[in-house]
């Protein structure tokens, strides 16, 4: 007893030095993620700026009734919830891809240069990637009905008002945007696999292929399976951006592009109404609560090492 | 770009948080005792002249501006501070807005308490501001210093404004009234000897807009500006404050009714349909963000519909540095919206209300003060030719003086000076203007949306998605238009206009409008 509580005091002591370097990520965390928190209550208020946010009215649920009172609740979950799994899949596909085909590439210079090229996309601003987007599907002078399907024989479309394409738009746009980034950390684990395993495998005569099937892809698969339950903790964050400055903000194609960020945004900036984009907010939340335990649980029921939590 | 989306909601609302519980303490802390202000009259530096007690205080004083130059304004900034530092011991901050983000900012001003004394206000925001106690009620502060408003604006006008028997805004004295004209390009009406008189409906634009297609193909005939639509800028019905149940014709009998379902809707969109199909319009309308002022000054779009008043051609043709002349659409009608149209009030956050006040008198009162707002420094940015008349100086115009500014927006545009190349008898003009035009029925009735918040909102949001492609004809009304019906009823819109009718009888009521 007496040893143990001993044990205990100079343990502390010995840390100490980690607790203190733990204050300021606590105390980010604590300012900007806990102490917005006490925000979700207006949420529930009748926001009245004469009387201030403690002293507005308490209207329960009313805020929310908005939300479902169209099918626009509907909608923006469905979209937000689609397009992530697609671009968790498919992002996580090419970024795979996208490693494995640099690691094979010999030339030091061609390697670094083809990687830089990929990476390139990312540096770029969504406002000016939205223009490049522009200049390819613009009603008038872009390249796509300009130059493109004029010599396929085809009718000039209308992109910015037909709502059908815009799933494919804005996953190809995802991924040029995004896979040259997200595959550096599967290069970086594809370098660290032993070259012994390789050279072992091409003795036996293994193919390039079936090295990659039996070698690479186990081998990365903690990091697959890492980044993946990450990303679906994240699935109900939409990427503000790309869903609001690639349409151009085009009202008729809201059905496939609406999703609850921008949703929110739209609200609070056209509505000016702070209650109801609070409740939008807050639906956000518990939805992307509920999400993150259910695909942590399932994760835990197949692999208990890779859970979360 | 999402991260910064999030952390900067998140910091808002911290903000919001934080702010609003100091603002409650500084409230009772700061009344009487003048604390917190020797910052000010430490920076301000001069001794003050000692007519009126207390140091001189910062005043911010936001408003939109169409410009991206603001070198001028800071000169404004600097005349104007000379007279109203003496006048009434304040220092005037500008917060220039773009006209176009002016929704947006100001729902995030409003949201942080970001510190404003003096706003313009916008009169499709006016009664929802009110509701959300945005605003403070100025009767009291108009009765102790607002005897220049009360002069140059009469009564009639600032009842207009009354929500609840109050007023919480006061409008500029101008234009009143609205009438809808088609405005073209001086140049090519010379070019293809267009007979401006002959253009009395929209028909007659439509055959003009034909003639520009097949001789100018280089230019589009005929656009709004980014993010409006063509029913934006011509109205054939009182829109009774936000367009959601309306009075077609400005009578009806005072009956109201769900505009987009009216026929008059039906055969305007068709028409501008058939517009874009022939052509007429820009074909990115829909996307469209350029303003009027940038299609035009570039010399892209030939022509556009717009709400006119005395003197339109003029102050168009400062504006978008080509000149243009106007043919009259519609007649004038006085309705609460063009009455409410550009006001000032005062946030209910500021803590300078009774200096706001001073100052927005002045805005009415003072000549020096509305002229600098109107037209800038004077041997900078116009020089004078008579007592009120002036040009732009030697070798300079509209667009090169370095000053361009919303006149109409600035407190009494009466006391303004007026442009050599205007009607120098313009404002007795504007005046008749004012007086003659048909009031609409509903004329001074402000509908308060509260009570039916939620369909509100959803109903903004189905306006906000099918407004725009349907109202500049990129997409076809026979397949449209009924799905958009479909969506408003979905949404409670019929609520919104059983409301407004209930509300508009009351009003008839007690005001004796039958």
């Amino acid at each position: 007893m007496n040893t143990e509580v001993k044990r205990k005091r100079i343990n502390l002591r010995r840390y100490i030095p980690l607790y203190i370097m733990t204050i300021p990520g606590l105390a980010y965390l604590l300012i900007n993620n806990y102490l917005p928190m006490f925000g979700l209550s207006i949420a529930f208020k009748d926001i009245n700026y004469a009387k201030g946010i403690w002293g507005s009215d308490w209207v329960g649920f009313k805020n929310f009734s908005y939300l479902f009172a169209t099918s626009d609740a509907y909608i923006i979950t469905r979209n937000t919830i689609l397009y992530n799994a697609v671009f968790i899949v498919l992002g996580l596909g090419f970024a795979i891809l996208i490693a494995i085909l640099l690691n094979e590439i010999r030339s030091r210079f061609s390697q670094r240069f083809y990687q830089s090229v990929m990476i390139l996309p990312h540096m770029i601003s969504i406002i000016l990637v939205s223009y490049l987007v522009y200049a390819l599907l613009g009603p008038a002078t872009g390249f796509v009905n300009k130059t493109i399907l004029p010599m396929l024989g085809v009718e000039p479309i209308s992109w910015y008002l037909e709502s059908k394409y815009w799933p494919y738009i804005l996953t190809i746009v995802h991924i040029w945007k995004g896979a040259g980034y997200s595959c550096i950390v599967f290069l970086a684990a594809i370098i660290g696999i032993d070259r012994e395993y390789y050279e072992a495998a091409g003795l036996d005569g293994a193919s390039k292929w079936q090295q990659i099937r039996k070698i690479t892809l186990p081998m990365i698969s903690p990091i697959i399976t890492m980044l993946t339950l990450l990303a679906i903790g994240r699935i109900f964050y939409s990427d503000f951006g790309l869903f609001y400055q690639i349409p151009m903000n085009s009202g008729a194609i809201y059905d496939t592009t609406n999703v609850i960020d921008t949703y929110v945004f739209r609200g609070l900036m056209q509505l000016g109404d702070i209650g109801m984009s609070a409740a939008a907010g807050f639906y956000q939340s518990i939805v992307g609560f509920v999400l993150v335990l259910v695909s942590n649980y399932i994760v835990r029921k197949i692999d208990r090492d890779n859970a979360l939590f | 770009m999402k991260r910064v989306m999030q952390g900067s909601l998140l910091l808002l609302l911290s903000f919001a948080l934080i702010l609003s519980a100091c603002g409650g303490s500084n409230n009772k802390d700061n009344n009487g005792a003048a604390s917190g202000n020797s910052e000010n009259s430490a920076e301000s530096g001069k001794p003050s002249a000692a007519e009126d007690d207390g140091p001189v205080e910062e005043l911010i004083v936001a408003f939109p501006i169409v410009s991206p130059d603001l070198t001028g304004l800071q000169l404004v900034e600097q005349e104007m501070n000379k007279i109203t530092e003496s006048k009434i011991k304040v220092r005037v901050k500008f917060m220039p807005i773009n006209a176009g983000e002016w929704l947006q900012r100001t729902n995030l001003i409003f949201s942080s308490n970001e510190k404003l004394d003096l706003t313009y206000v916008h009169g499709t925001m006016y009664s929802n501001m009110v509701a959300k106690g945005m605003l403070s009620p100025l009767d009291d502060l108009i009765g102790e210093y607002g005897s220049g408003i009360t002069a140059s604006l009469e009564q009639k006008y600032l009842n207009a404004t009354k929500i609840g028997g109050k007023i919480y805004s006061v409008p500029s004295v101008r234009d009143l009234a609205g009438s809808y004209g088609y405005t073209i390009r001086k140049d090519l009406v010379e070019k293809h000897n267009i007979d401006m008189s002959a253009i009395k409906t929209l028909d007659d634009v439509a055959n003009v807009l034909q003639l520009l297609k097949e001789k100018e193909p280089d230019r589009v005939p005929i656009s709004t500006g980014g993010t409006q639509s063509f029913r934006d800028v011509y109205k054939f019905y009182d829109e009774l404050g936000d367009n959601m149940g309306v009075l077609p014709h400005y009578d009806n009998g005072l009956k109201v009714v769900n505009l987009f379902e009216t026929q008059e809707y039906a055969d305007f969109v068709k028409r501008i349909r058939e517009w874009y199909k022939a052509g007429y319009i820009l074909s990115d309308a829909a996307t469209n963000k350029l303003s009027l002022v940038e299609l035009m000054s570039s010399g892209k779009v030939a022509s556009y519909i717009g709400m006119q008043k005395p003197g339109f051609d003029v102050q168009e043709t400062k504006n978008n540095g080509v000149e243009v002349v106007s043919a009259e659409l519609n007649p004038p009608y006085s309705t609460t919206s063009n009455i409410t149209l550009a006001m000032w009030g005062i946030p209910v956050h500021s803590k300078l209300p009774e200096k706001a006040m001073k100052f927005l008198n002045l805005m009415y009162e003072d000549e020096n003060i509305v002229n600098l707002f109107s037209w800038g420094i004077e041997g900078t940015h116009y020089v004078k030719v008579q007592d009120k008349i002036i040009k732009y100086p030697e070798g300079k115009d509209a667009n090169s003086v370095g000053f361009n500014s919303l006149q109409w927006m600035f407190g009494n545009q009466f006391k303004a000076y007026v442009l050599e190349s205007n009607d120098p008898e313009i404002w007795s003009k504007m005046k008749e203007f004012n007086e003659s035009a048909t009031p609409s029925k509903a004329l001074g009735f402000i509908f308060d949306g509260s009570n039916v918040k939620t369909e509100y909102a959803a109903v903004s949001n189905v306006i906000n998605e099918y407004k725009l492609s349907l109202e500049t004809g990129s997409v076809d009304p026979d397949k449209i238009l009924p799905q958009f019906i479909d969506k408003l009823q979905a949404a409670g819109i019929d609520k919104i206009v059983a409301e407004k009718q209930k509300q508009l009888d009351e009003w008839a009521a007690a005001n004796g409008v039958k």
